[in-house]
């Protein structure tokens, strides 16, 4: 089975939310200094899915992340895992691109990479949070597409998805290729061995510039965005202590409760 | 599997100097780091002399992540009820080739690791090395969970509490009265607020040292160095003492915040990063073997450092002791003799350094910094002396030498001072 793995690189999430600081100019979110960009962590269970087809039915998984050049380490990841080979799409007119042009750009490095039976994206992009780029993809190939998904299983040209609703399961029949993004229950990613780690620190990964994939500048980047960033700020969290005084127990819950209402926590 | 002509097991200064010499030379290197990245969990206080990344890279200066240059130093002796400090300057200091660099660790460990790729080093973060391999009872190379990873020689860099370097037999464990703990927060604060609180210009930057109360007498001290938009701000205590005593040092840290002359320093900021850390601090006393076949130890896995309480110097031992570890398996490749009497070469080169000629010439200070009256009494008498000194009370004064042996008198005795000086005369 050929499979692409749609990765990006996030500012790192175990990074503690205070550590973080917020451009008012650009809107964006500035991780400290010194803390690298990883891979999201969605993606890595995309990741951790293609490899289990792989590894029970053979196959080929590239991965495929659209940022700068240092992105390179976010492919490097997926190759120490067990992927086989990766590139790096950049280039100036990407920049600041929305959902509609990441989709674009990716699906553009898909169809030159060709020959492909299943494209597997992270549920969201951990930084964002939007969700959507693996649909736009499936939209902009034409192929099905599943959210969520738990397990895949390869049956004859077709392959069986097995997705995650709120209270059970839904087990899709779709034909190949087909678009599938993959739910957090897949369970932990696979460490890189030493030996993936060796033979990724040494794989040249070649970046594609829009000129290699086709892409129209005009169609992606900031002027081609469907929507603008208008604000982006932190959620404030407040801490208050109020002890309340009471006689006996009974009395202390009805004042606890009342002043709970009060507040509107209830 | 793949041989590698050596493989270095740790990030830190000492790892990355000795990974970057050899894949310079051309040698097919291989790092191992736990981190998620080199630097991820290291930190230490920040004041770094620089020759000898000056030697290995040629005006780093340029291209590190330098946070400010030291262009001052201060020493205070922290009493009860104030503090004396020793205010240094030096217009020298602010001009290439620079003398003490300001740097934190997840930065400066991370550029030091991009170094050692680009020397053509592979670095492997985010893999713990378990294990050595033995053959014929000597060191043939590391094991990574199930996997292991053959090498001509293997350089032990993994820092204080190196368990590699007791598997290779080079070292048994270490005693907390050989150890310092080290605790330092991050604080946040503007650029602008820096400058004007120490009185920087620019890239200037301070390094302050405190000694005294900020320990509760413990041996020890306190740090406080300005970095671009934070200052570090840390204790550190020697562990015997700790533990007797019962204090934690992030309860003296937190003391220390407070104190009158730190709480204005670091008024408003806000605390990024909580670390601690063990230094080894009994210098050639508790020196590991430094070589077996196969193997060498270098930088604070092997006690590499000198604190002779005014400075810590560890990070330009740890560098210097990587490069003579790379010299010495460059030599060793050259002859295809890694047996300990080849690697005994390293101990040789180390010796004509400063690396253990400073650690001879200071070789008394360990055991005299254990003097508890150097961080109880002294603070305290400075204090004393000079604010008989400057204290106006309507009173006739008396001459100041004459202030100075009332005050002396009644706390201590001029023999035991003399006495302690004679023995600081020999130690620092
Ligand atoms: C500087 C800057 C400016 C921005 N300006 C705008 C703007 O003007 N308008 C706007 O709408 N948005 C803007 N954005 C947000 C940006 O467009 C989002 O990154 C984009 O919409 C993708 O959404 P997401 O990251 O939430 O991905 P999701 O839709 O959450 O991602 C789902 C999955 O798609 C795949 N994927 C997503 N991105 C990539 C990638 N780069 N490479 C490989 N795979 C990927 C992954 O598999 C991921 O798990 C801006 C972002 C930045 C950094
Ligand atoms: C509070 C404090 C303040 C200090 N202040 C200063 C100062 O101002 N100036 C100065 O010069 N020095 C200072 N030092 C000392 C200095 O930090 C050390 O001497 C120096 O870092 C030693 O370098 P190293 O490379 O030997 O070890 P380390 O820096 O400790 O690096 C060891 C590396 O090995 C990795 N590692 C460990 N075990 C394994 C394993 N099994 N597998 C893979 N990787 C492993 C670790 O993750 C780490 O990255 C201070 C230390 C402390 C604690």
């Amino acid at each position: 089975m050929n499979m692409i793995v749609c990765v990006k690189q996030v500012p790192d999430p175990e990074v503690p939310p205070a550590k973080f600081r917020i451009d008012a100019k650009t809107k964006q979110v500035m991780p400290p200094e010194g803390i690298p960009p990883v891979i999201n962590p969605f993606d890595e269970r995309a990741l951790e899915l293609a490899l289990r087809l792989k590894d029970a039915y053979g196959g080929k998984i590239t991965v495929l992340t659209m940022g700068s050049a240092k992105s390179e380490s976010v492919v490097k990841r997926g190759i120490s895992m067990g992927a086989d080979d990766g590139f790096v799409l950049s280039d100036p007119s990407f920049q600041d691109s929305d959902s509609f042009g990441t989709a674009h750009i990716l699906a553009a490095a898909i169809q030159k990479i060709g020959n492909y039976d299943l494209i597997l994206c992270g549920r969201q992009a951990s930084d964002w949070d939007e969700g959507v780029v693996g649909s736009i993809i499936a939209e902009n190939l034409s192929l099905p597409f599943i959210a969520l998904a738990l397990a895949i299983e390869a049956a004859d040209k077709a392959l069986k998805v097995k997705r995650v609703t709120t209270d059970g399961y839904q087990v899709f029949s779709v034909p190949v290729p087909a678009m599938v993004t993959v739910c957090w229950d897949v369970g932990r990613p696979r460490l890189p061995s030493g030996s993936g780690v060796i033979m990724a620190a040494r794989k040249k990964i070649p970046v594609w510039s829009a000129a290699d994939i086709g892409v129209d500048a005009g169609q992606v980047g900031k002027g081609a965005a469907r929507k603008e960033a208008a604000e982006l700020s932190r959620r404030e969290w407040a801490r208050k202590c109020e002890i309340i005084q009471a006689e006996t127990p009974d009395e202390a819950g009805t004042k606890l409760a009342e002043k709970l209402r009060e507040v509107g926590a209830f | 599997m793949e041989r590698f002509d050596a493989i270095v097991v740790g990030g830190g200064p000492a790892g990355c100097a000795s990974a970057y010499v050899m894949a310079k030379a051309g040698l097919n290197v291989l790092l191992f780091e736990r981190g998620k990245f080199a630097g991820a969990k290291n930190m230490w206080g920040g004041a770094f002399f620089g020759p000898q990344l000056n030697e290995l890279i040629p005006e780093f200066w340029k291209e590190a992540p330098v946070e400010r240059f030291v262009t001052r130093h201060v020493l205070s002796f922290m009493a009860e009820n104030g503090s004396t400090s020793l205010d240094f300057k030096s217009t020298r200091f602010c001009a290439a080739p620079y003398n003490g660099f300001i740097l934190l660790r997840a930065k400066f460990d991370g550029w030091m690791a991009q170094k050692v790729e680009q020397a053509g080093a592979i670095v492997a973060a985010g893999m713990r090395v378990d294990d050595l391999l033995f053959q014929e009872g000597r060191v043939s190379g590391v094991k990574v969970g199930d996997e292991e990873f053959p090498s001509d020689i293997v350089i032990l860099a993994d820092g204080v509490n190196s368990l590699l370097a007791k598997k290779a037999g080079l070292r048994s464990d270490f005693l907390p009265e050989d150890m310092k703990q080290g605790v330092k927060e991050v604080i946040e604060l503007p650029r602008e607020t820096i400058e004007q609180r120490f009185n920087l210009v620019n890239d200037e930057g301070a390094a302050i040292e405190f000694v005294g109360t900020c320990t509760r007498g413990l041996p020890g001290g306190g740090f406080l160095y300005t970095n671009k938009n934070s200052l570090s701000l840390g204790l550190v205590i020697e562990l015997g003492s700790l533990v007797k005593s019962k204090l934690k040092a992030s309860d003296l840290l937190e003391e220390f915040k407070h104190h009158p002359d730190i709480s204005r320093l670091i008024e408003g900021g806000r605390t990024v990063e909580y670390s601690a850390h063990l230094i080894p601090c009994s210098g050639l006393a508790m020196m590991p073997k430094l070589a077996t076949g196969g193997a060498l130890v270098t930088g604070d896995a092997a006690a590499l450092l000198l604190g002779t309480g005014l400075i810590l110097e560890g990070a330009n031992f740890a560098i210097a002791s990587g490069m003579a570890a790379a010299q010495t398996a460059l030599e060793a490749k050259e002859k295809n003799d890694f047996s300990a009497g080849s690697l005994s070469r390293y101990e040789q080169l180390l010796k004509e350094s400063f690396v253990l000629q400073d650690l001879n010439t200071f070789r008394g200070a360990p055991a005299f910094l254990k003097n508890r009256r150097i961080y109880e009494l002294y603070p305290e008498l400075a204090f004393e002396i000079f604010e008989a000194i400057f204290q106006s009370d309507g009173m006739p004064r008396k001459g100041t030498l004459q202030v100075v042996k009332e005050i002396i008198k009644r706390r201590t005795s001029m023999i035991s001072i003399v006495s302690d000086l004679w023995k600081a005369r020999k130690a620092i």
